[in-house]
């Protein structure tokens, strides 16, 4: 099942290579199919998912659910042993709901992709080769494999940005580029010295599994990484030192504060579609990275780091926050707000109590789709008259009524409106971390009272644009020209938007929809964490 | 089970009336442009017959409360339910009672309003959002209607969004509320990870959690929880900082001046009679939150703003500005009051102040309305909402005239009006209250009493030059063809004045102690001084018909009496204490600053030090080729030169002559020999 997830993009990427061009303008078609079949498939996934205690996951290799395990790679090193990769997939309350979010977004990516002209059969099989990558990047148990897939990521988002980019494209793609491999480069050491560390217990073989890399007992005395020996590399704890590592890759991906300046650019010279992929998937890869690898591999450095997580968290939010309101650029704006928002990811998960780390998840998945539906809008606009300044447009609400109504709805979902998701998440991550001085000591409180004012930013910069853009009488820098060319939402574009919407709204009255289903992963999280 | 039975039926009635005025938004929103008065008036009318019903069922009777499971977090469980009680009966009968009247108002006042499907699609989210904030029964609901009703008025407020001035007003009005929302989820962070619930019964009942803590050696204990004191007094600000921005208390009050940019009708019922009340709700609700220092906070908090926003009220000229600072005002009063313990008291000048207040609002909404028709007819320019533009309406809009007077006798406390009986309890539970405390609170009462005889000279001001002084623009003649306006918006303001009447709260006209709203609220903390009962409301009354004479004998009897001058007092008055420009100066200005700083940081060197990192590699990358080019490869090439070298010289000797070789070789061998026996 996941592997068909995975493989059928890849699939129809190859399909696409082997069509010829003369039917090029089908082959959207075929994406938006392949998009939609994996949109009901995550459905039927979701609603046949086990959420009781007994499979939740985490560091239980028998709780995870749509297992599928071959080996992979068996090779023998002579002394230093057996090379165990296995072909290792499976999901948790964790994982599961990205991939409904992986589906949806990219469903809306390609419906957003009507925009692209030319080269369309690169552009289109490279949009589905990074889909593979994407739900595999979710799947995958293997730290191997996943790190195969992490590094597929990359490769179709050069060209997609490189080549179907704005005016500063290859800067900003070497740039994007250049920062996640940056993180990844060093990340691949600490793999290679897990797996050193890390035998499998049933045959004594070194692995990649990263289940058992979450149990201290699978770590041979005095490997570098083992939690009894305590080694030290470079003057500092070694587990310490991989798990700084692992984080700074991940969270570069987030991003953080101040890994992020890779963001704004990226999302300014990307196509619409590559920037709801980007803003939608790919910085919940970095959020997902740290709960999944970061926290469960290294709980013991990561309970030693909380504090500073935390404050990066909040420095995160209110830094974004202050620099979306300088933002004279729509889309730049929207690019400082994701970091922003995803800043509340990192303070729930450094919270380390159920509450927060609800908050975090939920929080990823709303911003996940909110993201996707605010980078749509700013697309809408530039496709009509190639412009995002603020300053050129006024009183868009005159002219464009039902655009205004989904930015509204896109504005004040984000700026956390109780009745959407963003709200529940935000409210849950402060609240965990709130909570955390007294459950677990790891957070100081006046963190979640700074962070706060985040959501008062957030209001300020929202609603400043939306009176400087669509409010106030109709005044365009291109005058009638743009007058004509300001078309309200067509079909297609309804299509992309309400689905999001709908997914924000139903998050925000029953957040009981994804609760319910992590539940039981986060308490085994918490659990496996804590102790 | 009879019992369960019957709260899950009131619980479901209750259920159905506020989801009415929400399934108005929803299918007039998606309906078709201009329509939905209709519905939107029979679904707030049958929400009002309901809520009636429901009074009926259990005023007075034990509080009904169900819930329903919410969702689950780790080990909470989080619910959602209904909680009535007396006060929330109250509020939802006021809301939907009051917003009856609005809806059948405004189908006159907003008839030509190419955009009115909008108007009747928020106004129904707003109703929906208050009398769902009034029935829930826990703080994580109250927050999330409570940002609702906020984002209801950002809506009606910017209803007119292509003035520049409604979408400004509309944005700060948001903005500053959110302010009290973080104080409000701060107080919710509190109490959830002290109690780990945030169910108002549980929490806040005769045996709740909450009485069951206790503070000990700067503690507050719960159980086996225990935190620093310090929070419990916090948890009271921010709950009071949600208040405060919702009920425009000092300083948080300046969007409410700005927000009568909406239309006249919403001024009316949101940002009168029912939305900024629900600061003062909320305080009720988590009443026992509030520790003696976030009482006398509110106290002095209230007292300051009912001061300021008299004196302000005092020197507009915009005729809803007025009445907008009479609104905080008197909301000044009710946060005071519930600061010192008159709860009762409170809730009663909440229930009078509605009525009054929306009159005052509806009927000047009447005077507007023809104003703006009579300006359009005869193709002047004026500002229809200039009172100095007003003038001798009396004659020609008698009605409206009327209830404006009752409804200002209401807001000065007038016997024999509704808020003579809450106002003048409210001043003497102040002077109760005051007795046996120190200099600065004896102070308050007396502000008090200067207040409510400011409110009187601002009133009276206003009734005066806009019924009374000939208008300064319209001729006797002009001034008469305005008339009254159609009976549908008169007949609301006749039964509003009628609500004004103290036989509707209590039998008798000069004592508020029998009255059915103060007998079912309790009170705290006050000793009861009879002397005081009688005493104050009789220099309170005789103060103010003095005023009431001197007022008209300065603004009817001179002519063209315009204030006193032009002093300090006046342009810091006429000027709203220069708050705005005390906010944009200190506030706005440096966050807008700070957001300048940052971006800059963010690119000069943040981003700055990434390329430079990046310029170093390929320095590095640079140099290194330098050094393969000219040193390594150098060498490589300096070798094979050397072997070309040799290999030249080598060639000279193999020339294929034999002489030469021949020569060589003898030149070797005598060589050697010499080498080996001669030396």
């Amino acid at each position: 099942m996941l592997s068909f997830l995975i493989f059928l993009p890849l699939i129809a990427a190859l399909l696409i290579l082997i069509l010829p061009n003369r039917i090029q303008n089908q082959f959207k078609y075929i994406t938006l199919g392949v998009s939609l079949i994996q949109f009901i498939l995550s459905l039927f996934i979701y609603f046949n998912f086990n959420s009781s205690p007994i499979n939740a996951g985490i560091n239980k290799e028998s709780q995870f659910q749509w297992v599928e395990k071959l080996s992979w790679i068996r090779l023998d090193l002579g002394t230093i042993g057996k090379l165990e990769i296995d072909y290792f997939l499976g999901i948790d309350g964790i994982s599961m709901p990205f991939l409904i979010l992986s589906a949806l977004v990219t469903f809306v990516a390609t419906l957003a992709s009507w925009e692209i002209k030319t080269k369309l059969k690169a552009y289109f099989s490279l949009f589905l080769l990074l889909n593979t990558a994407v739900i595999g990047v979710f799947c995958a148990l293997d730290f191997f494999l996943f790190y195969i897939f992490y590094e597929l990521m990359l490769l179709p988002l050069y060209f997609l940005i490189g080549i179907w980019g704005g005016v500063k494209r290859e800067y900003a793609a070497i740039k994007f580029f250049l920062y996640t491999l940056f993180g990844s480069v060093f990340m691949l050491l600490v793999i290679i010295g897990l797996y050193f560390s890390v035998s499998d217990p049933v045959n004594g073989n070194h692995t990649f599994n990263m289940i058992l890399m979450m149990d201290p007992a699978n770590y041979a005395d005095g490997s570098i990484f083992s939690a009894l020996a305590d080694n030290n590399l470079f003057g500092m704890s070694a587990r310490l030192l991989a798990f700084i590592v692992l984080f700074i890759a991940f969270s570069i991906k987030v991003p953080i504060v101040p890994l992020h300046t890779w963001l704004p650019d990226a999302h300014v010279e990307a196509p619409t579609p590559v920037s709801i992929i980007l803003a939608g998937l790919l910085l919940k890869v970095g959020g997902y990275g740290i709960i999944r690898i970061c926290f469960s591999i290294f709980p013991d450095a990561a309970m030693q780091s909380a504090w500073w997580i935390g404050l990066i968290g909040v420095i995160s939010i209110l830094y974004g926050a202050l620099n979306a309101l300088a933002q004279t650029d729509l889309k730049r704006l929207i690019a400082y707000s994701s970091v922003s928002h995803m800043g509340f990811v990192l303070l729930g998960i450094a919270s380390s109590t159920s509450e927060g780390i609800s908050g975090a998840m939920l929080q990823m998945i709303s911003h996940g789709a909110l993201s996707a539906m605010l980078f749509f809008l700013v697309g809408m606009i530039y496709e009509r008259v190639h412009d995002r300044e603020i300053a050129n447009f006024s009183g868009l609400a005159e002219i464009m009524p039902q655009f205004t109504a989904f930015v509204m709805i896109a504005f004040f979902a984000s700026l956390g409106l109780p009745g959407f998701s963003a709200f529940m998440a935000e409210a849950f991550s402060l609240i965990g971390a709130f909570n955390s001085e007294q459950v677990n000591g790891l957070l100081p409180r006046w963190m979640a009272v700074l962070a706060s004012v985040g959501i008062l930013l957030g209001a300020a910069y929202f609603l400043w644009t939306l009176q400087r853009m669509f409010f106030g009488p109709t005044q365009l820098k291109g005058g009638d020209d743009w007058l004509s060319k300001l078309k309200d939402v067509n079909m297609r574009e309804k299509i992309a938007l309400v689905p999001l919407a709908i997914l924000a709204l139903a998050l925000g009255i029953f957040p009981s929809l994804l609760f319910d289903k992590m539940n039981a992963s986060i308490l085994a999280f918490v659990q496996l964490i804590l102790n | 089970m009879a019992g369960l039975e019957f709260s899950g039926f009131a619980a479901l009635l209750s259920i159905v009336l506020i989801l009415l005025p929400l399934l108005s938004f929803i299918i007039i929103i998606f309906g078709k442009k201009g329509g939905g008065g209709n519905l939107a008036l029979a679904n707030i009318s049958i929400a009002f017959i309901l809520s009636i019903y429901l009074v009926s069922l259990i005023w007075n009777k034990a509080p009904v409360h169900y819930q329903l499971n919410w969702f689950l977090i780790g080990e909470i469980q989080f619910t959602a339910g209904v909680l009535l009680n007396n006060l929330s009966l109250l509020m939802i009968s006021l809301v939907s009672g009051i917003s009856v009247l609005v809806h059948i108002y405004s189908r006159s006042y907003m008839k030509n309003d190419p955009n009115i499907h909008r108007y009747w699609a928020y106004l129904g989210l707003f109703c929906f959002s208050m009398l769902a904030l009034s029935i829930s029964d826990n703080l994580l609901l109250i927050y999330l209607f409570w940002e609702l009703v906020g984002f209801s008025s950002f809506l009606l407020i910017g209803f007119w969004f292509t003035k520049h001035e409604a979408s400004q007003a509309a944005k700060k009005a948001f903005v500053m509320n959110r302010i009290g929302d973080i104080g409000f989820l701060l107080g919710i962070m509190i109490i959830f990870s002290q109690f780990h619930t945030l169910d108002i019964s549980i929490l806040f009942g005769e045996d709740g959690l909450f009485n069951a803590s206790v503070i000990k050696d700067n503690l507050w204990i719960f159980g086996t929880q225990q935190i620093s004191e310090i929070w419990l007094t916090i948890a009271g600000i921010g709950f009071f900082m949600g208040a405060m921005a919702k009920s425009a208390q000092f300083p948080l009050h300046t969007w409410l001046p700005d927000a009568m940019e909406g239309p006249t009708s919403v001024s009316s019922l949101i940002h009168a009679a029912t939305m900024v009340a629900a600061g003062v709700f909320l305080i009720a609700r988590v009443y026992p939150v509030f520790d003696p220092f976030v009482l006398n906070m509110m106290v002095f908090i209230g007292a300051i703003t009912a001061f300021m926003a008299a004196t302000i009220a005092l020197t507009q000229n915009n005729i809803k500005r007025i009445l907008a600072y009479s609104t905080i005002s008197q909301l000044g009063f009710m946060v005071m009051a519930m600061g010192i313990g008159a709860y009762s008291q409170s809730i009663f000048h909440l229930t009078t102040h509605a009525f009054f207040k929306c009159l005052l609002f509806l009927a000047a909404g009447s005077i507007i309305h023809q104003l703006h028709h009579y300006r359009d007819k005869i193709g002047l320019d004026f500002d229809y909402q200039d009172i100095r533009m007003m003038g001798g309406l009396r004659k020609s809009m008698p009605l409206t005239f009327w209830a404006m007077c009752l409804a200002s006798a209401a807001l000065i406390g007038l016997p024999f009006t509704s808020a003579y009986l809450s106002k003048d309890a409210i001043i003497v539970s102040a002077f109760e209250w005051a007795e046996n405390r120190n200099a600065l609170s004896q102070i308050l009462p007396y502000l008090m009493v200067l207040t409510s005889w400011l409110t009187v000279f601002y009133i009276s001001r206003l009734l005066f030059k806009v019924f009374f002084v000939k208008s300064n623009l319209l001729s006797l003649e002009q001034v008469q063809e305005i008339k009254d306006p159609s009976k549908k918006m008169t007949y609301v303001l006749v039964v509003l004045a009628f609500f004004c009447l103290f036989l509707v709260f209590s039998v008798n006209p000069f004592s508020s102690e029998n009255s059915w709203i103060m007998n079912v609220f309790p009170s705290f903390n006050i000793q009861k001084n009879e002397l005081f009962h009688s005493i104050i409301p009789i220099i309170l009354t005789f103060g103010t018909l003095v005023l009431i004479v001197l007022s008209y004998s300065l603004y009817v009897k001179r002519d063209n009496f315009n204030g006193f001058g032009k002093g300090i007092f006046y342009r810091f008055s006429k000027r709203e204490w220069y708050l705005n420009e005390l906010y944009s100066l200190v506030f706005i200005a440096n966050v807008e600053k700070l957001s300048k700083i940052s971006y800059w940081f963010d690119q000069k060197v943040i981003d700055a030090l990434v390329l430079k990192s990046a310029f170093l590699v390929r320095l590095l990358s640079l140099i290194s080729s330098w050094i393969d080019k000219n040193l390594i490869d150098g060498l490589v090439n300096a070798t094979g030169s050397l072997a070309k070298l040799i290999g030249r010289l080598a060639k000279k000797t193999q020339s294929g002559k034999l002489q030469q070789y021949l020569t060589t070789m003898l030149l070797l061998l005598i060589s050697f020999f010499i080498l080996t026996y001669f030396l």
